[in-house]
């Protein structure tokens, strides 16, 4: 059991910022702080299920046939969380289940399985999904901040720059979300590069 | 071979595991699922058409008229005060957005007036004709007379006009269009004598 697992994946290892996972659903649902949010934590809780399982049947899987295994599980347990969050705390799915098909596919999910739970054990595993979850809900609130903020003027739909501000639409549309994301990976990036010196 | 008979044989156990734990969720589920979407509908109509004590669902010939003449009108219900007589119309309908079907419910009550308009599921940009789902877009529709056409403006919401969705026109127009099919079928009940529970 290592504490490293558990904050790696927040700064240093940051699934969008340095490991460039999951940009799909990441650039589709960040044009809002509260959407980054939902989504973040939304994937943080599948991550560390799906990582626990796969680390507790990490040995009985043959691995030829991970990958399929992996995909059983995770998309299970996608389903299952989204069946019940449905059925029994209809608000939160009113807010996140937009969010929950986007989970399977994922890569962010597949790729700590494969990485990290298929090796290590089952507390690490955990810690690995709550670091990740963590780093990704922390990169998704930021971009999509930045893109509310000059897209809409607001930020937590409350309004930030006042009427007078002319929003630029194309920062909550799909070009944005790449012109977010390039800035802030090179901001990241100027900053861990000064730290190296 | 052994080898191959194995692999697949633990494959085909945690597609089992899992299959079973998505029937058990699914079971367990479906009743709450299923109220949870009855009272969604049950709301709505309540929300677009306040006055009705209840509703009736319009079906049969009727319906089938309706949903045939007054696309994309595909469901239709009576709103019924407190001793049974019709008080107003509810039409639920699918017009095409900018990224799909945009479901719409439509409350008209016998005087001639929209009472009320919501915005169900879609998949409309966020940000831009998601907006639709904001008290501000959609409360505008209320009010407006369903003798004449609902239009849309792109800079005030006079008369009989909504004020488009700023950078969503499309969005906007399919919504029009949605209430103003709505409109089109409640003048033909009431051309026809209206409709009795």
């Amino acid at each position: 059991m290592k504490i490293s697992n558990l904050t790696k994946g927040i700064i240093k290892e940051n699934p969008i910022f340095v490991q460039l996972l999951g940009m799909c659903p990441t650039l589709a649902v960040t044009t809002s702080a509260v959407n980054g949010i939902g989504m973040g934590l939304a994937t943080t809780a599948v991550l560390i299920s799906s990582n626990i399982a796969i680390s507790l049947i990490r040995k009985v899987i043959p691995a030829q046939v991970r990958i399929p295994a992996f995909v059983v599980v995770i998309s299970t347990f996608v389903t299952i969380v989204g069946m019940l969050m449905e059925a029994f705390v209809p608000e939160l799915f009113k807010s996140l289940g937009l969010f929950i098909p986007l989970i399977v596919v994922n890569c962010i999910i597949l790729a700590r399985a494969e990485a990290f739970a298929s090796k290590n054990g089952v507390v690490d595993s955990a810690f690995d999904g709550i670091g990740m979850g963590l780093g990704f809900t922390l990169a998704l609130t930021i971009l999509g901040s930045v893109r509310e903020l000059f897209g809409n003027g607001s930020l937590f739909g409350a309004a930030i720059f006042g009427a007078s501000y002319k929003p630029a639409l194309i920062m909550i549309l799909p070009p944005g979300g790449f012109l977010a994301l390039g800035l802030l990976l090179a901001l990241y990036n100027s900053y861990q590069f000064k730290r190296a010196k | 071979m052994k080898d191959i008979l194995k692999t697949g044989l633990i494959l085909l156990v945690i597609c089992v595991i899992a299959a079973l734990g998505l029937g058990l969720t699914n079971e367990v589920t479906k009743g709450p699922i299923a109220e949870q979407r009855f009272l969604a509908n049950e709301q709505a109509k309540k929300e677009v058409l306040p006055d009705a004590a209840s509703y009736a669902d319009i079906t049969g010939e009727d319906l089938e008229s309706i949903v045939s003449q007054f696309n994309p009108v595909t469901e239709a219900y009576m709103g019924l005060d407190a001793s049974g007589n019709t008080i107003g119309y509810v039409f639920k309908s699918t017009p095409t957005g900018f990224g799909g079907n945009v479901e719409v419910v439509t409350g008209i009550s016998n005087d001639g007036t929209v009472t009320g308009l919501r915005v169900g599921s879609h998949n409309e940009t966020p940000g831009l004709g998601a907006k639709a789902k904001d008290a501000d877009f959609y409360e505008q529709y209320a009010g407006k007379s369903a003798l004449d056409q609902i239009g849309v403006s792109k800079t005030s919401s006079d008369g009989n006009d909504i004020q488009a969705i700023t950078g969503a026109t499309i969005s906007s127009a399919a919504i029009t269009n949605g209430a103003n099919a709505s409109i089109d079928a409640f003048n033909w009940i009431i051309e026809n004598g209206g409709l009795e529970n």
